[in-house]
């Protein structure tokens, strides 16, 4: 696109000197095939992986353990769900596993006592914690990173003082208000379908509805895509930033209370390891750290992508601590094949 | 006078967003020219320069007052011991920000660190004895991963946030892999000596943490590397078009973080007496809020070695200052992320000014 | 002083993205003398002095030294060739220190294995600093000095040079003086005479009398060519405006024929409207159908008045009266709330988000109007758009198309369709017909005065005074921030560029 007029580097600078567009072209330009297949590309790879390890493994195909997968996938899905809108943004939440285990540990606390007063405070909570990231963010412009590094410090914080830095198991009598998490409303004869697959269905379906007929949708991809532009139309650009970050809260608690149910217990650590492959569902997924492109359908392929690629290591035999540098290298394969870098000009 | 200032029209130059030079600011097609600084803003200048060693004083003042053992020379090392580690982390991703990057990958490098030396030297898993070459290639190991770091970025030209998340745990994982389930605990009385042996009542540690804050001080200061660090931090496009090899440079400044960090896992290996995948945790947001809250600017160019030694010391001071005061050890992330939040805050970036992300 | 040129450029054209900025244009500089490069905003001066600075290549033509060719790849090619360009302080970097300035990406020369020598790295600056005549510490920190001593730093930068190279170099000074005071610019003005025996210098400047104050030559350059050229001493500041303007404005181009009457009922009113450091007390009304063209120069304050407007920079005091209310934005948001809408200057980073298609662009601005009971109808805002791309008549295969892939006219176009979808009462154009090919051009133009026959106001910031004046029924001057003449502009009895120009410098 751009012909670089300093070649002795590979960085282009866009300093207002030195841009230099090629010479007339007053004709539309063809679209990018590439980008196209890009944009498809998050589902073959899920198909081409279900294939290579249904081949190597046939076990994996057994429905049984598919929906277990699939259940499995859930709540990971919840958690990357919520923070698709602020990826979208071109922002990100280092908060998510923090609200998550505090959601986990108000549940573990407030039951059987409060009886499905639980799940409310737990929501709240999420929502309060989202709104508060998001307001700094706005408010005092400090970078997405650090105000949600913040947040989940005071979180955890929190977590731990309330759950005095130990897991608290849930009791018998609190587990009653909980069974709607572990049972499983539909299935055909011995054959189940969980809850939690249902709940993330509902999430997702509210979610890519959100994303393409809510200003709200719209607006989380203009400002990824374009925040300058979406600025100088009038949009008010704040207020969608900061509900992007509740939204991301409030998916996380109700992650939190889900984990909680299926776990029998809160802890003020459960969600830690979930950071990663939360974060790395939404990229692998195709919504670019960028921003402006992507969606909830998206993290879904991406969640799913994630949680067979852990259960089919294990089926195949990489050892299980090997899994997490794939995570780490996937992670990085996917952002260099989804990141827009037109948009960045100086790589920081 | 007049400052509206814009560039020709005739330059039909469109500016890019996520530029970070003041000069393709989006807002510079209608830029003010920075004004020169009043008396007054030069005066504010300084005072929040030096807010951070203010703060600093403040802070053991007042726990002081509630406590004064505070004032303890015993008390004093035992600041100095908790400093230490933090420290040379923090060294490692000062000349990170300083570029206006970010490293998320503390944790990882420092775990794998502390595991490569806790199974290279004598331990209760394998017949290593490998003594002081160990550390070495801790440090080898760090600088390795370092270096993929900066190569990936600016080779494939990923944000150095994205490379070091997956870094981070790609650290976490080679430290779980090489240690296969087990923990290695050291055995090795030399290398645990880094925590244990004082020298003048200071565990070797301190020493070792000061020996890098000077190493790190004079690259900064003395070196053309260490300048050219800050000068692509305070306008990359300049940077290039000088002729800086900026992509060096970087490279350079992610391998130095990463060898850094394999320092403090050999110093956490040291402390803690073995070298296990968890080391880490927590360590990232520390290390960040210490650089942060000493003055060294998120976008880049502005800071250094000395704000964040002050940085480091306003933890440790914190974080001593709640034990002595009686106060739950649960609440220190909650104060850092406070301190962090108002640290940011009250901070004239750069980048603040933008849109920020 | 030498008769023969030893810098040279010959029949070099440049074109950017199908506009042509220097078409066949040849100069040349001899050793010892000083040019001046006069011309107005698209004359063409920025880009050759960049050509010069090795900034950009040029399309066609040639550079030469002392007559061989010359291709220069980047700044630091052409300093090694003995050309250094002055411009304002942003290219010093204000966290590194003036002596790290005058040498960024040269401290090899006062270092040994990579270890900085400061004292022989200060000592070196010292003299170039002499050489400007500027006595500060070299170990000072660039933010802290004011803007003369910066700009002084940049021109000791640029004549560092004199070290690097045995040639005879040549300066290229940028706009220096805009934000110099008069004292200072008897200094610089000083230097650059008692430099002369080392220095050939190419002096770009709206001052048309400090040009001729300080030059040996003049070049005049108007729309990218070459028109004139002759000693100092045989010209004048008014004959130097008439080569600058002289084209007889096109009625027809700028449709002066359907320049109607305004309305009576005022929609903008402002009065004493001033933001510290940009312009103060200015005044003006703006009546519906009207359109107002403010002209000025860089740094006299339109940018930021216009900026003013959509809640970019909220006034610091003074009213601003939107149909009969006083308001304040400091938003585009609270802006736009009021009716307001705003062709951007920058319309690939402010107009439109490119990487989104047709659709969305147009409804960004008002996006309620395509929704019901809370949600989107996306077969709605479909037809929408189609609307609006068949009525502007606006070339694209579909409505999905990314607005990336629009021609510059179309884009504004799209830009234009949001605005009016969102049924704004008041536009402002900024730099509406930049970056525009004339065809392009033309279609804004009629898009324009159909605007004002239905009775929108418009406050329009033109890339050129002709366009000013052909467009607008009423032009205020502005001059360093303040309002320096107003003029009215009827069609048939349009005001001469030379009369505005007059209060514009």
């Amino acid at each position: 696109m751009h012909r670089p007029e300093i070649s002795q580097s590979r960085l282009i600078s866009l300093a207002t000197w030195f841009e230099n567009m090629p010479a007339p072209s007053t004709t539309l330009k063809k679209p990018n095939y590439g980008e196209q297949i890009r944009a498809f590309a998050p589902v073959l790879v899920l198909v081409g992986l279900v294939l290579v390890i249904g081949t190597l493994r046939p076990g994996f195909f057994n429905l049984e353990s598919l929906i277990v997968t699939v259940a499995d996938t859930a709540i990971l899905f919840i958690l990357g769900a919520g923070s698709t809108f602020v990826v979208m943004l071109g922002s990100i939440d280092l908060s998510i596993q923090a609200i998550c285990s505090f959601a986990s540990v108000i549940v573990a606390l407030m039951l059987p006592t409060y009886g499905y007063g639980f799940l409310i405070v737990a929501l709240a909570m999420g929502l309060v914690a989202g709104t508060v990231s998001g307001v700094f963010h706005v408010w005092l412009k400090i970078p997405s990173f650090i105000v949600t590094l913040a947040t989940s410090g005071l979180l955890v914080s929190a977590a731990l003082l309330l759950s005095h830095e130990r897991a608290i198991s849930i009791e018998e009598s609190g587990r009653a208000y909980l069974t709607w998490v572990n049972g499983s409303l539909f299935g055909l004869g011995s054959l189940r379908l969980p809850n939690v697959i249902c709940i993330a269905a509902i999430v997702g379906a509210l979610g890519i509805w959100c994303q393409k007929y809510t200003p709200f949708g719209r607006y989380s991809i203009a400002i990824g895509a374009g925040e300058p532009a979406t600025w100088a139309s009038g949009v008010k650009v704040n207020r969608y930033k900061v509900l992007a970050f509740a939204t991301s809260g409030a998916l996380a608690a109700l992650a939190g209370v889900l984990m909680a149910g299926r776990q029998g217990s809160g802890s003020p650590n459960l969600a830690d390891q979930l950071l990663l492959p939360a974060i790395a569902s939404v990229i692998v997924g195709g919504t670019a750290i960028t921003g402006g492109a992507g969606g909830i359908g998206r993290t879904a392929v991406g969640a799913l992508i994630i949680t067979i690629v852990r259960v089919g290591m294990t089926f195949i035999g990489v050892n299980i601590f090997a899994q997490q540098i794939v995570f780490g290298l996937v992670l990085i394969l996917a952002v260099a094949l989804t990141i827009d870098r037109s948009k960045i000009v100086i790589v920081k | 006078m007049s400052y509206d200032h814009e560039h020709s029209d005739e330059t039909f130059c469109e500016v890019n967003k996520s530029s970070t030079s003041a000069i393709a600011d989006t807002e510079s097609a209608q830029a003010k020219v920075t004004k020169p600084e009043t008396r007054s803003r030069k005066w504010l200048e300084r005072v929040k320069s030096f807010a951070p060693l203010l703060a600093l004083l403040v802070l053991s003042l007042l726990i002081g007052l509630r406590n004064p053992r505070f004032f303890d020379f015993f008390n004093f090392v035992r600041i100095a011991n908790s400093a230490a580690i933090p420290l040379v982390l923090a060294l490692g991703a000062t000349f990170v920000i300083l570029l206006g990057s970010v490293d998320l990958s503390v944790e990882g490098i420092l775990a794998l660190g502390a595991v490569v030396v806790a199974i290279l030297v004598r331990n209760d898993m394998n017949q290593n004895s490998f003594g002081w070459t160990a550390p070495i290639f801790a440090i080898i190991a760090g600088a390795a991963i370092g270096f993929l770091n900066g190569f990936v970025h600016v080779r494939v030209r990923i944000p150095s946030f994205m490379v070091t998340l997956g870094s981070w745990f790609v650290g976490i994982g080679l430290a779980t892999l090489i240690l296969g389930g087990r923990n290695a605990r050291v055995l090795d009385p030399e290398i645990r000596s880094l925590a244990l042996t004082r020298f003048f009542n200071f565990p070797l540690a301190v020493w070792v943490a000061l020996g890098v804050l000077v190493f790190a001080w004079l690259i900064e200061r003395f070196t053309i590397f260490g300048r050219h660090v800050l000068a692509i931090g305070g306008g990359e496009d300049l940077a290039v078009l000088s002729g800086i090899h900026v992509n060096r440079v970087k490279v350079l400044v992610f391998t130095l973080a990463g060898a850094f960090y394999g320092i403090g896992g050999v110093l956490a290996a040291a402390q803690l007496g073995q070298g296990n995948a968890t080391i880490g945790d927590g360590r990232l947001f520390s290390t960040i809020t210490a650089v942060v809250v000493g003055g060294t600017s998120l976008s880049g160019g502005a800071g250094g070695v000395l704000n964040t030694l002050v940085g480091v010391l306003i933890i440790a001071v914190l974080g001593n200052g709640m034990v002595l005061l009686g106060i739950s050890p649960d609440i220190q992330q909650a104060v850092q992320g406070i301190i962090i939040i108002i640290a940011v805050a009250s901070s004239i970036d750069r980048n603040r000014m933008k849109f920020v992300k | 002083m030498a008769e023969k040129a030893f810098l040279s450029l010959t029949d070099v054209s440049k074109a950017f993205a199908g506009v042509q900025a220097l078409d066949r244009v040849s100069i040349e500089i001899r050793p010892g003398e000083v040019v001046g490069l006069v011309g107005e905003n698209g004359a063409g001066k920025s880009t050759l002095i960049r050509i010069l600075a090795g900034v950009y290549r040029p399309d066609n033509g040639a550079l030469l030294l002392d007559g061989r060719p010359l291709t220069l790849h980047s700044p630091r090619e052409a300093n090694l060739n003995g050309i250094g360009i002055v411009f304002q302080e942003q290219s010093l970097l204000p966290n590194l220190t003036v002596a790290e300035n005058i040498y960024l990406g040269q401290e090899k020369e006062f270092s040994r294995l990579g270890v900085v020598s400061w004292p022989a790295l200060h000592a070196a600056a010292r003299r170039q600093l002499e050489k400007v005549q500027l006595n500060i510490d070299p170990a000072a920190r660039t933010a802290r000095l004011s803007f003369a001593e910066r700009q002084m730093v940049e021109l000791a930068k640029a004549l560092a040079l004199e070290e690097r190279t045995e040639r005879h170099l040549v300066i290229l000074l940028d706009e220096p003086t805009s934000v110099l005071e008069q004292r200072e610019i008897d200094i610089l003005f000083e230097r650059v005479r008692a430099l002369r025996t080392r220095a050939s210098f190419v002096f770009v400047s709206h001052r048309l009398d400090e040009v001729l104050h300080i030059s040996d030559r003049v070049y005049v350059m108007k729309d990218g060519k070459v028109v004139a050229e002759m000693p100092a001493s045989e010209t004048s500041v008014p004959q130097l405006h008439r080569l600058m303007v002289g084209r007889e404005l096109h009625a027809e181009y700028y449709r002066e024929a359907r320049q109607r009457v305004p309305g009576e009922t005022e929609v903008i009113r402002a009065e004493r409207l001033t933001v510290d450091g940009s312009y103060r007390n200015v005044d003006f009304t703006l009546r519906q159908g009207e359109i107002l063209g403010i002209a000025g120069v860089i740094g006299s304050g339109r940018e930021a008045l216009t900026r003013t407007l959509f809640g970019f920079l909220p006034h610091t005091s003074g009213t601003l009266t939107v149909s009969g209310r006083p308001v304040r934005s400091s938003s585009p948001d609270q802006a736009a709330a009021l009716g307001i809408g705003y062709i951007p200057r920058e319309r690939r980073v402010e107009g439109l988000v490119l990487s989104l298609p047709i659709v969305p662009n147009i409804t960004l601005a008002s996006l309620a109007t395509v929704m019901k009971t809370g949600a989107i109808q996306t077969k709605q805002e479909r037809e929408v758009a189609e609307n609006w791309v068949k009525k502007l008549h606006v070339r694209t295969p579909s409505i999905d198309a990314l607005c990336l892939n629009l021609s510059g006219g179309n884009q504004q176009k799209v830009v234009l369709s949001k605005w009016m979808n969102a049924q704004s009462k008041i536009l402002i154009f900024d730099h509406p017909t930049r970056g525009l090919d004339v065809g392009a051009k033309e279609e804004v133009y009629d898009l324009m005065r159909t605007l004002s026959e239905q009775g929108i106001a418009i406050v329009l910031t033109a890339d050129t005074l002709e366009e000013t004046i052909g467009l607008s029924h009423s032009i205020i001057v502005m001059r360093d921030g303040q309002v320096t003449a107003r003029f009215d502009a009827p069609p048939g009895n349009k005001p001469k560029q030379i009369d505005l120009i007059g209060h514009m410098v």
